[in-house]
């Protein structure tokens, strides 16, 4: 139930709230709000409470492994729903005819925050084996305005926590913090502007009280970035665009006449990663616009298709690694970076692992930013030959050519108008996350099996306006596309094992110390043994699995909890390589299952 | 850039059709009808082009664009009739996206002279939503009357097609172009 209470007893409660706050500051701390206070210290030590889940990845590397075991190999046959709660959020607005659910739930202390597509926050008490809904935060997202910008759904990755704040974002641009206790929006801050196309649908990284924002929009023209929100004072730290501005390093890899760069895509729409050693972010940058026609901006098109490394006091770059350079296939490296330590010859290797939409796994040196390892997770990649085992460029990489043409047979081009690709264009792996399991080192990807069609439409700066798409082509499905679990081992970079399954993986991966959990956009949500990826068992949601799934404790009991409603880019762009999916209803539903 | 294919010949039979199927129903037969002044006689069609989603392609200032989905036409350069809209609306585009909006196309009838199995593989998906043939008249005319024709989008036609609930017309307000946060200028609004 919405919480109704009316204005007054609203106004009395918060101004109860404010003197108990101000009156645990000055005494010390209460224990129960102490507890619930989350801070940098929490943040760094999440092992220490493996009964919460207070990160959007689960940690600060994104590793999404919870050491829970109440539920594993041998009982996980016995897994039944516990608690169900509908939620809202799947109104259209703008281009999209409904809203859907991408969101990893937060859990803290026997409470959930989960967000539906529109940003509305939800706080549900798991507590007593049953859920109950203690407030709702409706930001009142301006629908048609965010909604005719948003290039792939009505989507919202989820919330963070910082003090006692409930952090969140909308998907016209603004980050809201709300006061975890009565609901209230506490403030607000615009970071996007859907006026220039901008929107944000991942959920915010808490860093040493800030809030990093990253933003969507790389086909409507936006100069991305990141931005860091300093959560006491409200104000921005710092901002650092993707696409160097006009003299700064990385401006001479976008050579054309058409100030490409202005418009030039770098999209940031998946929550990064940060490795408190070094005191670095990684984040994944996305595809350069126009995606398709990238005569139009000859030149590597820095940082487009990165993984990029910043200080995180300062927003500063440190380092790059660029995926595919002057990229014509809209291989965004959006991907969350996972942040593993391996043994080597010489000491621990500390890798940043990326699975990149172009088809490729990559472990990248997170110190220096170099090449390690790389290798094709997909099952048919046809724009490369492979890579360079020295860089990990793709072989065709010519750095000497302004315009890229790889396997020039099947890449979209001014001469190559209509081609098919693999993976097609929402890659071997989209935004729903991998998982990696320290104990036995694999690492976990949700795989899009797929080739699409492109067709090349040449760009022209005339063709380049505020709040329209600016794609130079577009897609279509001709092919099927099914997907699989495909496990990587890590101290090897090679494949361990890979489960297939009938549709794209559209929702991401849970680890434990010996299942992994996942879904299907046709309602199933399934564990498999986290060695032999075999299937141990599933339940089928009637609705369309888009979302990760999570686990935590309440009562000392484990649950495994996870959002369906089928929505995003999916049912509206892709469809039509999985007919079968057109039968699923939008829907807005969590569930939880325990033993 | 999809070619716009015609149908002439088929023109004829949808339209023998709809005079068919046109018994007296109330042009204005929905209640949001009342949302817009009484005076334009296009609002009824004006209802249908957002319920119908023609907007998730076409855009609400129907230019349509690339994109993820490929290229909706732009009903702003159309130059079809308002027969062919009409056509185009109940029987769709076959082998495009454009769905079609008739209950019973190429099923009870045949559209564009073909059939279900004659269409095969170039047949238009199915539209989230049937429209009566009155629907299919009112959104034409709403083409004709506000789209068809019409240069770039303004201000004035956003906000007699939102109302002022959203800041989404507040990008064709009249103004310098904005300084962008790059050091290079914004290609944009220009």
């Amino acid at each position: 139930m919405e919480r109704s209470s009316g204005h007054t007893r609203m106004l009395r409660r918060g101004c109860l709230l404010v003197a108990a706050v101000a009156a645990a500051s000055v005494v010390g701390a209460l224990p129960v709000s102490a507890a619930d206070e989350v801070n940098q210290e929490r943040l760094l030590n999440v092992d220490k409470e493996p009964g919460n889940w207070l990160h959007h990845h689960q940690n600060y590397s994104a590793h999404r492994f919870s050491t829970l075991k109440e539920v594993n190999r041998d009982n996980v046959k016995n897994l039944k729903v516990a608690w169900t709660m509908h939620l809202g959020g799947i109104e259209g607005g703008g281009i999209w005819s409904h809203g859907g659910l991408e969101g990893t739930p937060i859990a803290e202390n026997g409470f959930l925050y989960v967000t539906d597509g529109w940003g509305s926050v939800y706080k549900i008490d798991a507590h007593g084996g049953r859920g109950v809904l203690v407030w709702k935060m409706d930001p009142k997202t301006d629908r048609d305005w965010a909604g005719a910008v948003a290039c792939c759904g009505v989507d919202n990755r989820g919330v963070a926590l910082w003090g006692d704040l409930v952090i969140s974002h909308t998907l016209d641009g603004r980050l809201v913090a709300t006061n975890k206790e009565t609901g209230q929006v506490a403030w607000q801050r615009n970071v996007a502007d859907p006026d220039k196309g901008e929107v944000i649908t991942g959920a915010p990284l808490i860093v040493k009280n800030m809030a990093i924002t990253g933003v969507a929009g790389a086909e409507y023209g936006i100069r991305g970035w990141i931005a860091a929100t300093d959560l006491a004072t409200q104000k921005e730290v710092w901002r650092t665009h993707t696409i160097p501005g006009k003299g700064e390093p990385g401006s001479d890899t976008w050579k054309d006449s058409n100030n490409a760069a202005a418009a030039g895509g770098g999209s940031t729409w998946v929550t990064g990663t940060y490795d408190p050693a070094t005191d670095t972010i990684i984040w994944g940058i996305g595809n350069p616009g126009p995606d398709w026609d990238n005569a139009y901006r000859p030149g590597d098109n820095l940082y487009t298709d990165s993984s990029l490394a910043l200080d995180a006091t300062t927003g500063k770059i440190k380092w790059h690694y660029q995926h595919t350079p002057n990229d014509p296939y809209d291989y965004d490296s959006v991907a969350e970076n996972v942040l593993v330590d391996i043994p080597g010859p010489s000491g621990p290797r500390k890798l940043a692992l990326e699975a990149d939409r172009n088809g490729f796994a990559y472990a990248i040196d997170r110190t220096t930013g170099k090449f390690v390892w790389g290798l094709p997770f997909v099952k048919k990649v046809t724009w490369t030959k492979g890579l360079d085992a020295e860089s990990g460029k793709p072989i065709e990489y010519d750095p000497n050519k302004p315009v890229q043409t790889y396997v020039a047979s099947v890449t979209p081009s001014r001469t190559n108008m209509e081609t098919d690709i693999c993976p097609g264009n929402m890659g071997g792996k989209n935004w729903p996350p991998t998982a990696y399991n320290p104990d036995l080192k694999l690492w976990y990807i949700p795989v899009i099996e797929s080739c699409n069609r492109i067709k090349v439409e040449v760009a022209t700066p005339d063709k380049l306006k505020a709040r329209e798409f600016w794609t130079g082509g577009g897609p279509s499905q001709p092919f099927k596309i099914t997907g699989s679990v495909t496990a990587i081992d890590v101290t090897t970079g090679k494949i361990a094992g890979k489960m297939e399954t009938p549709f794209p993986n559209l929702g991401g991966i849970l680890a434990t110390p010996d299942l992994v959990f996942s879904g299907q956009p046709s309602g199933e949500v399934m564990a498999l043994d986290a060695k032999s990826l075999q299937k141990l068992w599933e339940f089928n949601t009637g609705g369309g699995v888009n979302a990760p799934p999570m686990t935590f404790t309440v009562d000392g009991k484990q649950y495994v909890a996870i959002l369906v409603g089928l929505g995003g880019a999916w049912d509206k762009w892709f469809i039509d390589s999985t007919p079968e999916l057109k039968k699923i209803q939008p829907g807005s539903m969590l569930y939880v299952f325990a033993l | 850039m999809m070619i716009f294919n015609r149908f002439p010949a088929a023109v004829g039979v949808l339209l023998a059709i709809v005079v068919a199927l046109n018994f007296s129903m109330p042009t204005a037969v929905y209640g949001q009808s009342a949302q817009a002044p009484a005076t334009d006689p296009t609002n009824a069609g004006k209802v249908v082009f957002s319920r119908a989603n023609c907007v998730g392609c076409h855009k609400w200032h129907g230019n349509g664009g690339g994109g993820y989905g490929g290229d909706a036409l732009s009903l702003r350069k159309t130059e079809m009739t308002r027969d062919q809209i009409i056509e185009t609306v109940g029987c769709g585009r076959p082998g495009t996206g454009m769905p079609f909006f008739m209950r019973g196309a190429y099923d009870e009838v045949k559209c564009h002279d073909m059939n279900r199995q004659d269409a095969g593989a170039q047949m238009p998906p199915e539209g989230g939503t049937f429209l009566r043939p009155k629907d299919i008249e009112a959104v034409a005319d709403y083409v004709i009357a506000h789209i068809k024709g019409a240069g770039e989008p303004t201000y004035a036609e956003c906000v007699t097609f939102f109302s002022n609930t959203s800041r989404v017309c507040d990008v064709y307000k009249a103004q310098a172009p904005k300084p962008d946060d790059a050091t290079a200028s914004t290609g944009k609004d220009q």
